[in-house]
């Protein structure tokens, strides 16, 4: 025992020795870097359900947008139909209507045109009459005697009283 | 020749305790690895500093190392495995540093023998044995403390004849546990220093540095057989309870 250098006093320092150093390093080394090691573990735990359900909510909200662009498409197209067929449509309207007041400013333009075409005819007419009138009454002057004026005056008005009474009749 | 001594050399004493070059080396050990931790741990952050890192994996590696040995007990047990493995492989390790065996004095009264101011704290046998000690009491202590009186079943049991001459194989088992703790750890690192002194004196460069290489790997194979069969002398312990229990 001697020649090994064993000593009751030595060996009792050194049991206590130890005994400290594991009571300190409990308190000073493993007890918080466990803690840390815990709580590391715990967020990465955490941080992956946290990510592996935002990940189904991204899948969630792809899906989502998937159906609302599709929906949004089908009510584009649907749009672009029905503003086809209105623009179809009212184009076939406008032109029904030009068409309609084409005829009525051309048939408006035809009853015009008679009309002044009849107007101008009657007063050619009458200024014709009074023309000739007025020629019949300078060559009649001119040709005829007093008396042949008088009776064909009397003629003519015993043919406006036939006339006249033929009327009546 | 190299100064070899089995024994720790006695620097002196205080108040009639005696203080040998072991005790001071094991003091250094004690205050390094108590400052490091508090500086590993003073300032504790969610991403961690280099130091913290290392702390971290050293601590993290052992829990997870012992904790495939002492199962659902790691709780219990890692505070005094993991003590075990630290303070040893510190300790083997310091005693491979320069100084340690050659810077010393020659006492007055004995002008030829030099006495080292500091020793590899393993290659004392009161340091190896107090270990050894610790931890088979420890062993003990967790036995009665998990299973309970019925532990003492495992060492006295008179139900019959045989599981009485069990008992008393089991009491020397465990007495010659702390002897070969002791004598192991002690054995392989006085061994090592013997081996670098013989080496550096015949040799004093180069030729020692696979040797110093080998020394660093025997200390942390001995920090590690020490602390691991620790381990499963405590689980076999508590596995006694459980069996018996069931």
């Amino acid at each position: 025992m001697e020649q090994l250098g064993i000593e009751p006093k030595l060996l009792l320092a050194q049991i206590i020795n130890f005994c400290i150093i594991v009571v300190v390093l409990s308190k000073l080394l493993y007890k918080p870097i466990l803690g840390m090691l815990e709580k590391r573990k715990k967020e990465i735990a955490d941080n992956l359900v946290l990510a592996e359900k935002l990940h189904t909510e991204e899948e969630k909200l792809k899906l989502k947008r998937q159906e609302v662009i599709d929906a949004a498409k089908q009510e584009g197209l649907m749009v672009i139909e029905e503003a086809k067929k209105q623009a179809s449509k009212e184009g076939k309207d406008i032109v029904a209507e030009a068409h309609k007041q084409s005829d009525e400013t051309i048939r408006r333009a035809k009853a015009e045109s008679e009309r002044i075409y009849e107007e101008t005819q009657m007063n050619i007419r009458k200024e014709s009459v009074n023309v000739a009138a007025a020629m019949a009454k300078r060559l009649l002057s001119s040709i005829l005697s007093p008396g042949d004026q008088r009776k064909l005056i009397t003629m003519h008005i015993k043919e406006i009283e036939d006339f006249a009474k033929k009327q009546q009749n | 020749m190299p100064h070899i001594s089995l024994a720790a050399e006695r620097l002196g004493s205080f108040l009639g305790f005696p203080i040998n070059n072991a005790l001071v080396t094991t003091w250094c050990v004690m205050a390094i690895l108590i400052i490091g931790s508090f500086c590993a741990t003073r300032n504790m952050k969610e991403v961690p500093n280099a130091f913290q890192s290392i702390a971290e994996m050293v601590v993290g590696g052992l829990y997870d190392f012992f904790s495939t040995i002492s199962g659902k007990h790691i709780q219990k047990v890692f505070p005094l495995l993991a003590s075990l493995f630290l303070f040893i492989i510190a300790a083997n390790w310091v005693g491979l540093l320069p100084g340690v065996g050659t810077v010393g004095f020659f006492r007055p009264e004995e002008t030829e023998k030099f006495v080292p101011l500091f020793r590899g704290a393993t290659t004392d046998i009161n340091t190896t044995l107090a270990l050894a000690i610790v931890a088979v009491v420890a062993i003990q202590y967790y036995g009665f403390r998990t299973v309970g009186k019925h532990y003492s079943s495992r060492f006295i049991n008179i139900t019959n004849p045989i599981n009485f001459f069990v008992g008393i194989l089991e009491i020397a088992s465990e007495v010659s546990k702390i002897v070969s703790f002791a004598f192991r750890l002690f054995g392989n690192i006085f061994a090592g220093e013997v081996l670098l002194a013989v080496i550096a004196f015949l040799m004093p460069f180069i030729v020692p540095l696979p040797f110093l290489m080998m020394e660093l790997f025997v200390g942390f194979i001995q920090a590690l057989v020490f602390s691991m069969l620790t381990a499963v002398f405590l689980s076999v312990a508590l596995m006694h309870g459980s069996e018996n229990h069931a």
